[in-house]
This record gives C-alpha cells, structure tokens and sequence, in this order.
C-alpha cells in the first residue's frame, strides 16, 4: 500500500473537520476524492503531508510515517497557491531544481511550455489559472512517486483541464501513486480508478470506480396497482434505499440487483428494469438526499 | 493504423466493458487483424484519457478471453488464431446485443411467445430464406 490513511481525526475546536477516516491507496493507482465543501478533503491532504497535527490517526507512506527523505519525492498542489507573489515561473523553477535532487530541468522547460506559460512572468501578474499551472510545473517536474493535489484543475479551461488528466494518467503509468479531489465528476470517472466519497470527515463509499458501476443499479418495478408490501427489501443489507410513490418500486441497490430483482419479480410487477448508474448518481446517492440542496461548487 | 476507440466515462456501464466491447468488435469485424499490434497501456491510456490500469485490466480480460495475446517486452498482439477465434469473438459481441435486447423486451412485459414471433420476422427480413425476396 503506497498511501494508507487509518481512523484519522482532527478537530478545529470542538468541530471535527475529519473524524475516523480510513482510505488505502495502491502503488500506480489514482484516487479521486470527491465529496461537498467542508467534508475534510483539505484536511485530510494536510494531515497526510504533515502541516497539520491530526489528533489520532496513523498516516503512512510506503509503509512508514512521514519523514524527511520522503519530501523528495513527493509532490502537492495545495488548493490556493503557495507561490511567491515577487517571483516569476523561471525562478520558482530555480528553486525547485535547487531543492529536489530529482529535478529534471528539460521537463521543466516541456511542461512550461504545454502550459504556454511566460517564465519572466511575476506570480502576481498571473491569473488564478496561470498561478495553479505554475505549481503543476513544479509539482510534476521533479517527477515523483506521490502526488497529492488538491483541485488541480480548478480555473483551468477544459483544454487545460484535460492536459492535467493526461499529466497524472502519465505519471501513474510510470508508476506514481496519486491522490485528488475534484468537483468534476467527469475527471475522477476519467483519469482515477479508484473513488472515495466523503462526507462529513467520514470515507462514505469507497471502491474501484468501474466496480462500483458494476454494483450500483437501480431496480425498478411498475405494478398495475399500489406497490404491495416490501419488508423483506427494506431490510436487505445490498439495498441502500427503497423508494415508493403510487405504483413504482425504485430500489437503490448496493450489489447482487440481478438477484434483488428476481426478488422483485416475485411480487409480480408489470415490468422490472434494471438501471445504470454513473458516478454522479452514485455520488448524490452516497452523500445523501438531505445533502442535495448543499451547494456543490463547480459540479457539472 | 489502429482503430479509433471511444468511451464514455459518464456512463454507467463500466469503462473497461465499453473498451473490451470495442475491441471485440473492432476484431469481429476486421478492423482488427489476427497478428496486429495493439498500441501500449499508457499510449491507449493517453489516447482516451482515461485511466492506465482499467487499460491494463482490459488488456488482462481480453486475454484471458483469448482474443489478444502480451508477451513480455514485445507488447499485445490480435491473436492469429483465424477465424475459428474471430467467429467466438463475433458471437459474443452479438450476444450482448441481443441480451440487451431480450431484457429490454421482458421489461416491457412482451411474453416469450411475443417476442420469438418478433425475432422470427426479423430473421425473415435480414436473413431471407433462398426462395424468398427481402422484405423491406
């Protein structure tokens, strides 16, 4: 395990911005972290980098706590910019060629360009987007084994956006271990195989994206009349929720809906489907119908 | 040249079942040739921008499934096992369009009876019997 996050808690007074997270992220994958503001995304990344003390929790990398050499090769994207205002792209460069061993200067120079960065350009002459692909530069210059970045695509434009995807597509192929949030669903179902869901500092859903496409169907039954009773449903732990109006049965099944439906069908319905769900769905239906009308920022 | 795949990551049907699907087709219908080099994980998986491992687990299936073949350092090849092999990858991929088909109409509530009359006229229009003209 390259990442593993074990029952982290932190509290900011007597608010918990993370309480009990667990999350395992394999060598060589991409895990998209998805989940509304204030559900401890941001925490969770400062906790694992070290900038903040969680209050219990074990964080490894490669198996062992944070610790000094692993800066070398480890890269974050904070979700503001961290640069200095007073220095240009060049410089910033400088210094990360003299801070990081790893530095490769001609990727460097590459990534300026696919960025059509100016490097005599001074930090505060650039705009929110310019400044996030300054820091992607640095981040993916020194090519490291770890990367977190926290909404590495925001203020980006989609040519942009799909340029970041493509850069963590590559560094994962090579075998750099990735984490990320992002309020683009499309770019975790992309680039991540790997999802975690959170909500309120808690890992709600967690899973191979293309497993959990697999899984998570919505059996829907129409019935010629009121839908007859269905406690049995109701208490089967693959079925996340069940919801009931007039003459449809909609069942929001976890796993195994080819059986739940046969299980429907033997209350004889006129017709039984079973539908698919995309990230999104599975998203909103993991954070929660009372989380709906929580404002999702930049969710397509 | 190879192919053109597209997949749709918004969808729910899983990525690698959308690229295993196009691949199978891709051979079934020729696009593919027994012996032809498919292009690396990271290549495919830059291509499409999606994710290097669900390529690298396409690539495992379709072996296992006997219609590509890796060797190590060389890369992934088409199987060249003629068209014994083209034929199974044909029948599965006509497979799934008729079981999405079959499903399709139990939902509707059409009864075995309904719906063997309905494939019965459609065999009769594509697949005309020798004496027959095609119905159109």
């Amino acid at each position: 395990m390259m990442i593993a996050i074990q029952h982290l808690t932190k509290r900011y007074g007597s608010q918990a911005a993370v309480s009990g997270l667990d999350l395992e992220i394999e060598r060589g994958s991409i895990c998209g972290l998805l989940g509304p503001n204030g559900s401890g995304k941001t925490t969770t990344f400062k906790c694992l980098l070290g900038f903040t003390r969680p209050d219990s929790g074990t964080l490894l990398i490669d198996g062992k706590p944070l610790e000094p050499a692993t800066f070398e090769r480890l890269s974050y994207v904070p979700e503001r910019s961290a640069l200095y205002d007073w220095m240009t792209a060049a410089q910033h460069v400088e210094l990360q060629r003299r801070s990081f061993r790893r530095f490769d200067a001609a990727r460097a120079r590459e990534l300026l360009e696919i960025f059509r960065l100016d490097p005599n350009k001074k930090t505060k002459r650039l705009s929110k987007g310019q400044q996030t692909a300054v820091a992607l530069v640095l981040a993916f210059s020194i090519r490291p084994d770890v990367l977190v970045l926290d909404e590495p695509a925001s203020g980006l434009d989609p040519i942009f956006q799909r340029v970041v995807m493509d850069l963590m597509i590559d560094a994962a192929a090579n075998g750099a271990t990735i984490l990320f949030s992002s309020h683009q669903i499309t770019q975790v179902e992309r680039a991540a195989d790997h999802v975690a869901i959170l909500r309120q500092g808690k890992v709600v859903l967690d899973g191979v994206v293309d497993s959990l496409k697999s899984d998570e169907k919505i059996v829907e039954a129409i019935f010629d009349d009121a839908v007859p009773p269905v406690d049995g449903l109701a208490h089967d732990v693959r079925v996340r929720r069940l919801e009931r109006s007039g003459r449809i049965l909609r069942a929001y099944v976890r796993t195994d809906s080819d059986a739940i439906a046969r299980q429907v069908e033997d209350l004889h319905p006129r017709s039984v489907s079973v539908l698919d769900l995309n990230l999104e769905d599975i998203f909103l239906g993991a954070v929660g119908p009372d989380n709906r009308v929580e404002p999702f920022g930049e969710i397509r | 040249m190879t192919p053109v795949f597209t997949v749709d990551p918004r969808s729910g049907v899983p990525l690698y079942l959308q690229l295993i699907e196009q691949v199978k087709r891709a051979v079934a219908l020729g696009t593919l040739i027994p012996g032809e080099q498919l292009p690396t994980v990271k290549a495919l998986a830059l291509d499409l921008t999606i994710n290097p491992n669900t390529v690298a687990r396409v690539y495992r299936e379709l072996e296992r499934d006997g219609v590509i073949e890796t060797s190590p350092g060389r890369g992934s090849f088409v199987r060249p096992n003629g068209e014994p092999g083209a034929r199974r990858t044909a029948d599965d991929v006509a497979e799934r369009s008729f079981a999405e088909a079959v499903r399709e109409a139990r939902a509707l509530g059409l009864q075995r009876p309904d719906v063997e009359a309905l494939i019965g006229r459609l065999l009769d229009r594509w697949y005309p019997l020798a004496d027959e003209e095609p119905k159109t």
